[in-house]
């Protein structure tokens, strides 16, 4: 079923989760150069939409996450229980849902990002 | 005979969250796997939360007293706890997994002990445990001392 060996998928996975710390740490200090609550208005957090390297982090962290927390999620579906079934099943779905989640996190990104030209 | 399938799976969800059979590295193991489930839920739910942006400033606020309220903090709280621990545990994990750490081979001695779960695994799993304390005790002076 897998076109990649558990060892390149796992490599896949460290690289993910060490990309996602260095991304997702500047995610929140931007949620703390200023008080937490006024950082959470909802000018401000459009302004961070408005700003492309930040999008582009945005995106990042959700492919990054998504790609790590399924393959994470397939992992510990494929050691409770072991069948050709079962795990191509598995995979089917958490590719299916790693990508609903991705493109829909995506359009958010696209529809907000693009409220600043209305 | 047995058949394959009930070889499969002997002790399920019990097998998997049991601490009592390999100690620190047990319970380092499911909480690595409660964490990762647990940050997947988060991260699935912020992506929600946060699509409520193209509906304009109604829906975000409508979203927001939602979620910041003192059960939200909280949630938050462990949702930093857990990603603190996840991280820190995960990179021993990829040391580990490396090679790194586990210590020379040995004759196997009574009691038996694995050399491969020495002292160096504990400190990392308590650096991990004290280290996510430490954001969260960080994350609630800044979730509810209104910084």
């Amino acid at each position: 079923m897998t076109m990649l060996r558990e060892s390149q998928i796992m490599k896949i996975h460290y690289i993910t989760g060490i990309a996602a710390l260095f991304v997702v740490a500047v995610h929140i200090i931007m949620r703390l150069i200023m008080p937490y609550d006024m950082s959470l208005e909802y000018e401000n957090v459009i302004a961070n939409y408005h700003n492309i390297p930040y999008v582009i982090l945005l995106e990042s962290i959700l492919v990054l996450i998504a790609i790590h927390g399924f393959n994470g999620l397939r992992v510990i579906l494929l050691e409770l229980r072991q069948s050709k079934a079962w795990e191509d099943g598995v995979t089917i779905l958490t590719i299916a849902a790693m990508m609903g989640v991705i493109a829909y996190g995506t359009r958010t990104i696209i529809v907000v990002n693009g409220m600043g030209f209305e | 005979m047995e058949k394959v399938a009930d070889r499969n799976n002997r002790e399920g969800l019990k097998g998997w969250l049991n601490p009592g059979r390999y100690g620190w590295e047990r319970v380092s193991y499911w909480l690595q796997r409660l964490t990762g489930v647990g940050l997947l839920a988060y991260f699935v739910g912020h992506i929600y939360e946060t699509s409520s942006l193209t509906q304009g400033p109604d829906a975000w606020n409508a979203m927001l007293e939602l979620t910041q309220t003192p059960m939200g903090h909280l949630i938050l709280m462990l949702v930093i706890g857990m990603s603190t621990y996840h991280s820190v545990n995960g990179i021993r994990l990829i040391f580990t997994h490396g090679g790194k750490g586990l210590g020379k081979p040995g004759r196997p001695d009574y009691p038996y002990d694995a050399i491969s779960l020495n002292y160096r695994q504990k400190s990392g799993i308590w650096i991990a445990l004290i280290l996510a304390a430490v954001a969260m005790l960080y994350g609630a002076s800044v979730l509810f001392g209104g910084e």
